[in-house]
């Protein structure tokens, strides 16, 4: 039910009878524990049931089997309700729910049993026996725990190498021992030294501080600042650099985009309805402010699970750690599912993926359907953590409508949170005609509903009752739309100080959390089935432990669970969970541990892929053991302790790295280190990288003279407010336009709109990661696209005719000086600013030529316009010349 | 113009593929592409120096290129192509889900063609190219949910981010027309698996798909971006190769970058796409008669018979591999109406591109396939609707050395289920490459330490439907 059209969501108005829009409804049906049995039940289980089972059916399905088939075990009571990879095999009193029903009848021939070389289908009255048993509840006195089947050995899975906590090997000699400048260093040269290589030569300065300043702040270094680090001839000449860097606000946009991609960052709910968050931005900033105040990567964890559960010590401190949970609010979203059932155990589902691969670097979410086939995560595992993410309200706005079933109200924050909001107001005229509006149309929808509704009940179906029906969809969300204005703002017309995040639910014993805004009224009692469908009236409203669902299936709930992590890591100091909480901080506890071995390796990892292109496990979101084995474990481990011993601070790991000689080298091709190593995997230089997409606009914006620093507050989402993304702005879509995405801007491009499946073209083209999925990191692309971006895209010929003013200013000649004028110099002067070096003999005669033959008049169209003035052309020809430096490979690749 | 001077570095080893090439050209990018000589790639360029040059298939292809018609959604098989009178006859009786009724299609199935094949009044135009069409009636997929078939369909897996179909064709035969992309994708849907469904994941990027216009978006108007460029032709020439000569001088330096051959690369087909792809996309070439034949300017027909045009005069112009998506075969709801205004909206235009490809002689070496990401429940959903079905659904192709007129497996009565001569989509894979001539357990790429394949570990061709 993923796609409900407009029509169709009308129809199922129409089709659903006395109980309107009540789909999705699933119920629920437990699983029956021990229960006394009567001595004659038992006697016919033991008379009928237990020799056919023991003659048919042991020898692939019983605890001694030799090879468990299906995953199914029917020796005991537990494995045979709880059924192998296909479900229960026995639902008591449910003869179309128990596969083992199913499969005596012979109606699948996929699924029947037993087989032809066990003797072929079962005697007609053996069957009604097992009907009969399964009619009288299946009554079954075999106790004792069923062999949960695995795919794979468990101790061999455990044993795997990330599952074992770091360890520090001895720092090694190495035969070099001049070379290291760093700890880190030995441990790189020795595995290097191990096959017979040595490292290449180390970068000169020029390329040494242009890598430095894209690594750390994602710009291009300045002309003075090129000057201040070649003259400076001292040993601490790079730290010099580096720390400045690493103080520089900038730093913060540069490295919290790389954790952005990791948190999926993104602005809109995608999938099939693409509603906007207008109030995500604060979680970008948030991640930004806490890279700039190297806030401890534990810490930030921490805050980002559990943050409102966390103490605070004054309001803005509150008013972070709320923001931070919106780590798990900005996921992507089905927001038109009809079953609040399934669109609840999809959010938690998106959750724990984006915290498994995101924070620990493993898939847990394969174990949503299964146990895991390669990693020691049983499928109770992933419901232990779905209880918690269940327990937990996610609150994310968007604005209700037809195609939105899952509004929710955001998190408000006090005034004192000192946090800045949109300049934006509603003046008290705009609000009073808005709240009169919706009151009207509520009563008009209100109306139209109840009308619809009395005419199906009365078995009326004529035209005119449908085109009422039609109204009042499109009522809904013009209604849902303005309410979502009128709660952008306070009552004094400024915007409210909202973001996206999660809470608690309430305990079991307390009234459940509506989770919805009480749009128009249609919470309020009476109208619960329009609520229940439109307004997503939580499928989990309490704090609860998750049922086991057999094969993921919302409609196979199983047993329980309780609450937990994973058991793999299970210790006695694995935290409890406070009763009538969710576990979130529990969770966030066990997951920043030193126990846990996995976090602090990720994220080192992490660190080391963004500074030298490769991590030391190259698939940096996945340590487990469908993922890439360490190139060099003793270093990553090295650096993994030393991490969490250097109080998480990301700073000082990146400024460590970025010290080491390994970082210095220069990228050089060798040939004995490439046929041994050509993936260099071990670092014998340093590899050659595309510039992220951010780094390439940011480079133009900052050469060409245009890049703004200061952040914006907000984004163009933010100021386009509530919304659908991509469709046409009218009374039932809200849309958001390619065009506000796109609209040009000089501010760095972590803050550009980040909406699903419309991207800005200046980062989709460069490989921007699809914002839906954890990604430590990105690919790099070479396509025809990218050539006619860079050549004809407005954007990028503006940059180059700033660029090429700049150029011309910074030798000035007079109007009619023409070409030749300072042409050596200027053309010096341009490479300098776009690639931080001169040009090489080969490129200046190319840009010389360049210009010799580059006519008057040419760049207006019409070739050898006659009199176009000498400035002009001028111009003209340096626009070109400088979009040909943005569009030339030296500008998208560090050296 | 000879302005390449490759004095200031010159390497010992030759550690890669294209440089000699790259060195031969010492004109450079400008030169060929202004003297026309590529518009037609040489025969004789091998795989080594281009990886979009034309290679040999494996053995006799039966098929150049493809149309595949992407019907996105999931449309039924029973109201179209897999006619079941017993479902009829039993309509209103208890289907296999419990609580549900059967329900019989409401479009009457008649026998088209010398060949007799049953189908659905609801197709009356594709009907009458009845003897041309190959239906697969016993197509299976492994999940009944919408972006996990449509990825397996286009990928060949819906777990992992693996190359699409038209990525490994043109990986494998490579391409015939320089100018233009290798693999064009129209209107793709941007979510279920979005540029996952053409991308080219570890295969080299050049493989993946151009896309034009995006789903939910009429095709007239849409463009490649920044196609257009700002400038004279002489000035873009002119900064052009000022580009290219930078970029060799980077490569020369570096010595060894594949990268940066790719960016070289870039800019050439960028250039090329740049003169010609305006003109393959202008449909005002065409006469009157024959955009009346697509459906072109009525209202019903006009943006997926333009889509069908398109697709003829970029296969007509030697593009590999054409992709067509239209959107919303999801029919949960309101089938009837529904179901009725999409067929509509495509077969007259798929009758007119079956028709013109014939007239032009292509039909017999152009494969077109249409088909959806699974098939739909005999039972109905809410009175007037489906539900998803990954046990059934029909497939059709046509030329490119099919069977016409030919009819292949079968559902069981109702149709709720492929019981005989079961295809998978590995299967479907395999035959539409062995068509191109491609041995789908040949056609690997390494990565990531093995060998990889579109139809993985399975797949096997479906020989009883070639000629």
């Amino acid at each position: 039910m993923k796609t409900l059209t407009f029509l169709s969501i009308l129809a199922l108005i129409a089709a659903s009878g006395g109980s309107p829009l009540a789909i999705g409804e699933v119920k629920e049906s437990g699983v029956a524990g021990a229960q006394p049995f009567a001595q004659d039940q038992i006697d016919f289980f033991e008379k009928k049931i237990r020799p056919v089972l023991s003659e048919k059916c042991y020898k692939c399905h019983a605890e001694n089997s030799e090879k468990i088939k299906g995953g199914l075990t029917l020796d005991t009571r537990e494995g045979m309700r709880r059924g192998g990879e296909s479900g229960p095999a026995v639902v008591p009193g449910s003869l179309k729910d128990s596969l083992l029903i199913d499969a005596i009848h012979y109606t699948n021939k996929d699924f029947s049993m037993p087989p032809q070389k066990s003797g072929g289908k079962l005697p007609d009255a053996v069957i009604q026996d097992f009907e009969k048993w399964v009619q009288m509840g299946a009554p079954d006195p075999r106790n004792g725990a069923a062999k949960v089947v695995k795919k794979y050995d468990t101790e061999k899975a455990r044993s795997w190498w990330s599952f074992q906590l770091p360890v520090k090997a001895p720092i090694p000699t190495v035969q070099d021992a001049a070379w290291p400048k760093t700890d880190s260093d030995h441990y790189l040269l020795a595995a290097l030294e191990a096959k017979g290589l040595k490292p290449v030569a180390d970068a000169d300065k020029l390329t040494l501080i242009r890598r430095v300043y894209f690594d750390l702040i994602g710009l291009p270094p300045s002309l003075p600042e090129i000057e201040a680090f070649v003259k400076d001839t001292t040993p601490a000449a790079l730290a010099k650099v580096v720390d400045r860097l690493l103080a520089s606000p900038r730093f913060g946009e540069r490295w919290g985009r790389h954790w952005l991609d990791v948190a999926r960052y993104a602005e809109s709910s995608g999938k099939e309805a693409n509603f906007s968050y207008p109030h995500a931005w604060r979680y970008r900033d948030y991640v930004i402010a806490a890279f700039n105040k190297d806030k401890p990567y534990d810490q930030f964890l921490r805050e980002q699970l559990a943050g409102d559960l966390l103490p605070a010590g004054s309001e803005p401190e509150m008013a972070e750690h709320k923001i931070a949970t919106g780590y798990l609010a900005i996921g992507a979203k089905s927001q038109n599912e009809g079953n609040a059932r399934q669109f609840a155990l999809d959010v938690a589902d998106e959750q724990i993926d984006a915290i498994s691969e995101g924070m620990l670097g493993i898939t847990i979410a394969c174990a949503r359907c299964h146990d895991h086939k390669f990693d020691p995560i049983p499928q109770r595992d992933y419901y232990s953590l779905a209880g918690i993410f269940l327990s937990t309200e996610t609150r994310y706005g968007t604005a209700m409508g037809q195609q939105n079933r899952h509004s929710t109200p955001l998190i408000e924050l006090p005034a004192s949170s000192g946090l800045p909001t949109i300049p934006e107001i509603l003046y008290p005229q705009q609000r009073a005609t808005l709240e009169m509006e919706v009151a009207q149309m509520t009563r008009e929808r209100d109306t139209l509903l109840a009308e619809r509704i009395a005419a199906r009940r009365s078995g009326n179906t004529d035209n005119a009752g449908v085109l009422k029906g039609v109204k009042a969809l499109v009522l809904i969300t013009q209604v849902g739309l303005k309410e979502s204005t009128l709660n952008f703002f306070d009552a004094s017309g400024r915007p409210k100080i909202l973001a996206m995040g999660v809470q608690d639910r309430p305990a079991a014993s307390q009234n459940p959390s509506e989770g919805a805004y009480d749009f128009g009224g249609m919470k309020q009692a009476g109208k619960g089935a329009l609520a229940r469908a439109y307004g997503g009236l939580p499928a989990f409203p309490n704090i609860t432990d998750s049922p086991l669902y057999a094969r993921g299936e919302v409609d196979k709930p199983g047993e329980k669970v309780p609450r937990g992590f994973l058991t793999m890591f299970a210790s006695s100091e694995t935290p409890a969970i406070r009763p009538g909480t969710s576990g979130r901080l529990e969770l966030a506890e066990w997951l920043t541990s030193p126990a846990n071995p996995l976090p602090a390796r990720v994220m080192t990892n992490r660190i080391w892929h963004w500074l030298f292109g490769k991590g030391i496990v190259e698939s940096v979101d996945n340590l487990g053991s469908t993922g890439h084995k360490p190139s060099n474990q003793a270093l990553l481990d090295y650096l993994a302790l030393r991490f969490q011993q250097e109080g998480y601070s990301v700073k000082r790991m990146v400024r460590e790295l970025v010290l080491s000689h390994a970082y210095q080298l220069s990228s050089v091709f060798d040939e004995k280190c490439f046929a041994a190593d050509p993936e260099n995997a071990l670092v014998w230089r340093m590899s050659k990288r595309r510039l992220d997409a951010e780094c390439i606009r940011d480079a133009m914006l900052a050469v060409s003279g245009d890049l703004q620093t200061q952040p914006p507050v907000g984004s163009a989402i933010a100021m386009a407010r509530d919304g659908m993304i991509n469709s046409p702005r009218g009374p039932r879509g809200g849309g958001i336009s390619e065009e506000t995405i796109s609209a040009e801007t000089a501010v760095r491009s972590v803050y550009l709109p980040v909406a699903r499946d419309l991207l800005p073209d200046s980062l989709a083209l460069f490989d921007l990661p699809e914002p839906s999925l954890v990604s430590g990191e990105r690919e790099t692309t070479n396509v025809p696209s990218q050539a006619l971006y860079l050549l004809n895209s407005p954007f990028v010929g503006n940059r180059a005719a700033r660029l090429g003013e700049r150029v011309m200013v910074g030798y000035p000649a007079g109007p009619n000086a023409g070409l030749a004028a300072f042409l050596r110099e200027r053309i010096e002067y341009a490479y300098w600013l776009a690639f931080s070096r001169p040009p090489d003999n080969v490129e200046r005669t190319a840009a010389m030529n360049f210009f010799n033959r580059f006519p008057a008049g040419w760049a207006q169209g019409s070739s050898g316009l006659a009199g176009v003035r000498d400035a002009e052309a001028a111009k003209a020809a340096w626009t070109n010349f400088c979009r040909a430096l943005f569009a030339s490979a030296e500008f998208r690749y560090l050296n | 113009m000879n302005h390449d001077s490759r004095s200031h570095f010159q390497p010992q080893t030759e550690p890669f593929s294209r440089r000699a090439l790259l060195k031969t050209l010492s004109c450079g990018f400008g030169y060929l592409a202004f003297a026309g000589i590529a518009t037609r790639a040489s025969a004789s360029a091998t795989a080594a120096d281009n990886p979009l040059a034309p290679k040999a298939p494996h053995f006799r292809p039966r098929a150049k290129r493809v149309i595949f018609l992407t019907m996105r959604g999931g449309p039924s098989h029973v109201d179209t192509f897999d006619y079941k009178p017993q479902l009829i006859a039993d309509t209103g009786k208890a289907g296999k889900r419990p609580g549900t009724q059967l329900l019989g299609s409401k479009w009457k199935f008649s026998q088209n063609g010398s060949s007799g094949l049953w189908i659905s009044e609801i197709f009356p135009n594709v009907a009458r190219h009845a003897d041309e069409l190959c239906l697969v009636r016993s197509m299976q997929t492994d999940l009944p949910s919408h972006p996990q078939a449509f990825m397996k369909m286009h990928t060949g897996n819906f777990q992992f981010v693996r190359p699409s179909m038209g990525a490994w064709s043109i990986y494998g035969l490579g391409t015939v027309n320089e100018n233009l992309p290798g693999f064009i994708t129209l209107t793709p849907p941007s979510g279920f698996g979005g540029a996952q469904n053409y991308g080219s994941a570890f295969l080299p990027a050049i493989y993946q798909a151009q896309r034009i216009g995006q789903e939910g978006r009429p095709i007239a108007g849409a463009e490649v971006r920044n196609l257009a460029s700002p400038l004279s032709n002489q000035a873009e020439r002119t900064e052009l190769e000022l580009v290219q000569t930078l970029n060799r001088e980077k490569l020369a330096r570096d010595r060894f970058n594949p990268e940066v051959e790719g960016v070289i690369q870039s800019y050439e087909l960028a250039f090329k796409m740049q003169s010609q792809m305006p003109q393959v996309m202008d449909l005002s070439k065409e006469t009157p008669a024959t955009q009346k034949l697509y459906g072109i300017g009525e209202a019903a027909t006009d943006d997926f018979g333009r889509k069908c045009l398109l697709a003829r005069r970029f296969v007509e112009a030697g593009v590999r591999f054409v992709e067509i998506s239209h959107g919303n075969w999801d029919q949960h709801a309101n089938l009837t109406a529904a179901l009725g205004k999409n067929a509509q909206s495509v077969d007259l235009p798929i009758s007119g591109l079956l028709t013109d490809l014939k007239a032009r002689g292509m039909l017999k070496d152009t494969l077109v396939v249409w088909a959806g990401e699974f098939g739909r429940t005999p039972h109905a959903q809410g009175g007037d609707g489906r539900d998803h079905n990954n046990k059934a659904f029909t497939v059709w192709m046509a030329g490119g050395g099919v069977k016409g007129g030919f009819s292949y497996g079968q559902t069981d009565e109702y149709g709720y289920e492929a019981i005989e001569n079961k295809v998978q989509i590995h299967d479907l894979h395999a035959t539409m490459l062995a068509l191109l001539g491609l041995d789908h357990e040949k056609l690997t790429y390494r990565y990531a330490g093995r060998d990889f394949r579109l139809t993985d570990v399975a797949g096997s061709v479906v020989k009883e439907i070639m000629v």
